[in-house]
Parts: structure tokens; C-alpha cells; sequence
């Protein structure tokens, strides 16, 4: 147990105590992190550790908010069933729509996904028979009987076992043949053929890892706001995951959950200036890329030296020729 | 007749987002915005400075340009060791604060902008088919700047220079060719078509700041359509894409306008993942 577990573990524990110290609206924002560092686990995973560049993952967490309204709500199914449910629907969605691009370069597998969000979109806002159209679906809260918890807090710890228990299993999962299989193939995909890495599957793997982990948070998220309508998985998503998984600190578990803290916690601050919200975002993503490559856990590293498994090394840097 | 004018302004966006792969190697997400910032800066031209459509296009396309320009230089040039990810959400990033700062400037959600017609708005007769002015002007102009873009590729230095650039960079540099101007110019040049097809249609179409997005995708189509990173293909592509979308939305359905560009990517994927023209780079070496 190294020093970054051993925070990473803290900081789960500390947020056990959230509910005893907080009110409604901490604890909805609380909440609404762990979500979003579910999210960023499993896009961090795809893009940070595999190096593949997808777009799917704010349509997928509506895919799996979706799914959860329908067999919870819609289909009477007890929520401790409908949550993996969800997840595995958003999944094998995923999967399918990636399968025939995956075979291919990265740009084919961004360009299939960038095209999927939109038609995911689309989807969600016309299906009306499936997804209610523009107005969405009504989640009922879930009924943690026999825990004595109101369902705001069942809700909050649920949230944060999904997520302890994601960020300690991927953990794992990078630490092992299979993790260290997916930094071989973003190196160089050629070099991880030649030492018999199956390229597609285990491209396929991480893909279908980063869209479980986004259906799961989608139903995490559905009861949460008590309402799953299309808004909530526009466009901005893109932005806003890519912006946790980049300022976090791409190729770094501990950086997404940071990320994602961050970005939940800058979002709520520009609440009232929702004009700002893409310039700022979207300006995150590109100072971040140019001036602190690593990210936030890059500066972290750099100051306290902190190990973690399968880290990004530092940006291989070449001084190029001046005009 | 309108599946082909906007398969033209498909066209002329894919056409730029082929030139910059080519020659980078990298997918410009902030594409779509470049064009949707062409078509505003016409509309300030023409409706708050007064100035002829026939200035306002080379403007805005010289506009267009020093943005594109301007990009390679801030941020792209900088980028250019990283892996090949990062420069792409670089592009995310960007795409998406240009399209805040239109928003700021041009006006928030919902309201969209005109731009009066600039020929006679009735329709004229082409073999007796109903015809839209304005459209005809449209098609003939793309079609007039994809040409001079080929001839230039073909029969100019500078073009010459960009098609060495692409085919191997390190052989350009040797010959003596500054493969990072060359670069700077290329992502110019691929955003000055943008804002060429920005400038084209506005006065057809209305103008929002999300519209870079949608168009995007649909030149994404297009590029996929014809084989990625084939210049002809981005041509003949766009034009299918347009027809097959407005054929589509007149015999089927009208809202599978929407969704044509994800479901021609998945079909092209399935059956025939090179394109009608052959991919540039299929697998990544």
C-alpha cells in the first residue's frame, strides 16, 4: 500500500462523513462528483491509458440514465437490478456502435462516436414512446428499506461504494497484464502487435470498460436529479468530461477523481454564467494541454512524488526548429 | 436542386478538413467552428458595416485564414511531439471556446441571424425545374473554389510544397522546404474553405453558433464517405452526402436529415472502411 493509495483510500473515507456535516445541496453536489469521477475513470481509461480518442461517453451516460428510468420506473424493476442493468445496456450499445471502427485507426473510432453523440441526441429528444421525448422521464428515489437512510443519503453512499469500488478495481486492471497492454498500444500500436497483444480486443476491452463505467453512472445520476431529460447529455458533456480527464491529468486514476472534483466544483461556481461555462472549459482543456501537460496530478507528482501504477511518463519533449 | 447546394458547402468543409490531415496527420475539431465564425464575420460585414457581399467573401475568408494561422502557431506547433490524443482535445478545446466566444458575441441560445439575399430571392427555371437564385450562386461559387483549390495544389510552389509536406515531411525538409510555414499555411488554408462554405451559405441559411457542430459531422460523413483523407473524395463525398440526405428527408422521412451523416459513417464502416476513393492512412503506423 503505497502513499497514493493510501490518500486516495483517506479521501473515500473522509467522504463517508459528507452526510453528517452537510445539507441537502452539499450533499447533492457530493453526490453529482462521485458521479462525475465514475465518468472520468472509465473516459481516462479509453484516453488517458489506451490512447483512444472517443466521444461517446456523455451519450452513453444518457444511454444508461435512460435505461435505468425505463426499468425502474417503467418496468417496476427494484433498483439494486436496474443499476448493472443500465450499465450493461449503455455497454453493449457502445460496443456495437464502436465494434466496425475499432478495427480501424483512432480518427475512425472519434469520427463513429462524435457522429453517435449526435444521433444519441437526437435520439433522446425524438424516441418520444422510449425516451418521453423533450421532456424526459420522472425517476422516483430509491427506497434504501430495510437502511435506515433517507434516500438523498442511500443515494450519496451508494454512489460512493460504485465508486470506490471502480477506482480500486481499475486500479487493479492497470496494474496488470491487461492494463499494461493498453500503454503498449497507445505507445505505438504496431509495437504492442509484435508482442502478441490482440490490438482490436483489448482495444475493444477498454471501449467497452469506459462505457460500462458511464452506464453505471448514468444510473447513479437518473435518481439523483429525479429527471432524465436530453439536456443533461448535450454537446457541453464532450467538453466537460474531456476537461476532467485533461486538467485531472490524463493517464493518472488519482488525477480523474481530482478532475472531476474540480471541474463539478468549477461548474457550480459558474452556475450563474452559463455563457462562460464552454470558453472556460473548453480554455482549460487548452492551457492544461499546452502549459501543464501532466495535469493537476503531473504537479502533484512533480511536487510530492507520489507513485502510481502505470503513470503517464512525462511528455517526451523535443525542442522544435524556430521559424 | 438544394441536396446539391448543400452537398457543395459539405464539400468545400470536408475538402478543408482533408488539406490539414494530409499535411498534419490530425483531425481539426474546431473545423465546424471556423466555418460558423465565416459565416458571422459575413454577417457583420454585410449587415453592420455595409460592406458588398462580393468584399465581405474575400474578407471573411482572409479573416478565416489568419485565425486558422493563428491556431497552427499558438497551439498546434507547440503540440506537435505530443501524442497524437492530446492534439486532438486541443482541438475540442478550442472548438468549443470559439464557439463561446461567437456566442458571446453574436448572440446567445435560440436567436438566429439573417443575412438579406443578395440576388433577386424568386426562382428561376432550369429545364423546367424550379431553381432558388441564391442556390445556384451558392453551388457554382463552391464549385468555382474547389476548382481553383485543386489547381492550386497542382500548378502552385506553395501547393507543391503542402503536397510534399504531406507525403513526407522530413524529404520536404531536406529538399528545403520549411515544413512548420508550410504547416502554418495548410491549417490556413483548410480554414479559409471554411469560411468560404461559412460565407456561401449564410444568406440560405440561419446563422447560429452551434451550427459548426452539425455541419461537422456531416463533412465527417463525407470524408468517410469518400476514403479519409482523399482529396476527391471529399468532394464527391460531401455532394453524395447532400443528395442522399435530401432524397432521403423527401422520400423516407424528414428527420433522418438529422441522423444521415452517423448512419452513412456506420454503414461505410461496415461494408467498405476505406471509402469510395481509398483511405490516406488506414491503420495508424
Amino acid at each position: 500500500m503505497n502513499a497514493f493509495t493510501r490518500l486516495v483510500a483517506v479521501c473515500f473515507a473522509l467522504a463517508a462523513l459528507l452526510p453528517l456535516i452537510s445539507n441537502r445541496y452539499t450533499l447533492f453536489i457530493g453526490d453529482a462528483m462521485l458521479v462525475q469521477i465514475i465518468l472520468a475513470i472509465g473516459l481516462n481509461l479509453l484516453v488517458g491509458y489506451a490512447g483512444l480518442l472517443a466521444f461517446m461517453n456523455g451519450a452513453l451516460f444518457g444511454v444508461g440514465a435512460y435505461a435505468l428510468a425505463v426499468l425502474h420506473d417503467g418496468q417496476h424493476w427494484p433498483y439494486w437490478l436496474a443499476l448493472p442493468a443500465s450499465g450493461i445496456v449503455a455497454m453493449v450499445i457502445g460496443v456495437a456502435i464502436a465494434l466496425p471502427a475499432l478495427r480501424l485507426s483512432g480518427l475512425y473510432l472519434a469520427l463513429a462516436t462524435v457522429a453517435f453523440a449526435q444521433f444519441a441526441l437526437w435520439a433522446f429528444t425524438h424516441w418520444d414512446a422510449v425516451t418521453g421525448g423533450p421532456s424526459g422521464l420522472k425517476v422516483t428515489p430509491t427506497d434504501f428499506y430495510p437502511f435506515p437512510v433517507s434516500s438523498e443519503t442511500g443515494q450519496f453512499y451508494l454512489s460512493l461504494l460504485v465508486a470506490a469500488a471502480i477506482f480500486w478495481l481499475t486500479r487493479n486492471l492497470l496494474r496488470s497484464r491487461i492494463g499494461r497492454a493498453f500503454v503498449a498500444i497507445r505507445e505505438s500500436e504496431t509495437a504492442a502487435e509484435a508482442m502478441a497483444i490482440d490490438v482490436t480486443r483489448t482495444k475493444t476491452l477498454a471501449y467497452a470498460l469506459a462505457a460500462l463505467y458511464a452506464g453505471i453512472a448514468g444510473g447513479l445520476f437518473a435518481p439523483l436529479l429525479g429527471l432524465v431529460v436530453p439536456e443533461s447529455f448535450d454537446l457541453f458533456q464532450v467538453v466537460f468530461q474531456f476537461a476532467m480527464v485533461v486538467v485531472g491529468g490524463m493517464g493518472s486514476l488519482a488525477g480523474s477523481v481530482l478532475g472531476a472534483a474540480l471541474m463539478v466544483w468549477l461548474q457550480e461556481g459558474l452556475r450563474a454564467f452559463k455563457d462562460l461555462q464552454e470558453i472556460a472549459f473548453g480554455g482549460l482543456i487548452l492551457l492544461t494541454v499546452l502549459f501543464l501537460p501532466g495535469g493537476v496530478a503531473g504537479l502533484l507528482r512533480a511536487r510530492f512524488g507520489w507513485r502510481e501504477p502505470l503513470h503517464r511518463p512525462t511528455q517526451r519533449h523535443q525542442p522544435h526548429a524556430s521559424a | 436542386m438544394s441536396g446539391l447546394t448543400t452537398g457543395g458547402i459539405y464539400a468545400m468543409v470536408a475538402l478543408g478538413l482533408v488539406v490539414v490531415y494530409r499535411s498534419t496527420g490530425h483531425i481539426n475539431f474546431a473545423h465546424g467552428e471556423l466555418y460558423m465564425i465565416g459565416g458571422f464575420l459575413a454577417y457583420s460585414f454585410i449587415t453592420q458595416l455595409n460592406i458588398p457581399y462580393v468584399a465581405a467573401l474575400p474578407l471573411a475568408v482572409a479573416a478565416t485564414f489568419a485565425l486558422g494561422a493563428a491556431t497552427d502557431r499558438l497551439i498546434f506547433r507547440r503540440l506537435e511531439h505530443s501524442h497524437e490524443t492530446t492534439l486532438v482535445l486541443a482541438t475540442v478545446g478550442l472548438s468549443f471556446m470559439l464557439k463561446g466566444i461567437s456566442r458571446f458575441f453574436w448572440g446567445g441560445r435560440g436567436e438566429y441571424l439573417t443575412i438579406p439575399p443578395i440576388v433577386d430571392p424568386a426562382p428561376i427555371f432550369v429545364f423546367g425545374i424550379p431553381v432558388l437564385a441564391q442556390q445556384l450562386v451558392v453551388l457554382v461559387a463552391a464549385i468555382v473554389i474547389m476548382f481553383a483549390c485543386l489547381l492550386f495544389f497542382r500548378l502552385t510552389i506553395a501547393g507543391k510544397m503542402m503536397q510534399a509536406v504531406a507525403e513526407n515531411p522530413l524529404a520536404a525538409y531536406l529538399t528545403g522546404i520549411r515544413v512548420e510555414q508550410v504547416r502554418t499555411w495548410t491549417w490556413g488554408a483548410g480554414a479559409a474553405i471554411a469560411g468560404a462554405a461559412g460565407v456561401l451559405i449564410a444568406p440560405l441559411s440561419l446563422l447560429t453558433p452551434d451550427m459548426g457542430f452539425s455541419l461537422l459531422i456531416k463533412a465527417f460523413a463525407a470524408t468517410v464517405l469518400g476514403g479519409l483523407g482523399s482529396v476527391a473524395g471529399a468532394i464527391v463525398g460531401g455532394f453524395c452526402v447532400g443528395l442522399i440526405e435530401s432524397l432521403a428527408g423527401g422520400y423516407v422521412s424528414s428527420s433522418l436529415q438529422d441522423v444521415s451523416a452517423f448512419i452513412i459513417i456506420m454503414i461505410v464502416l461496415i461494408a467498405r472502411p476505406t471509402g469510395l476513393f481509398g483511405a490516406f492512412r488506414l491503420r495508424r503506423a
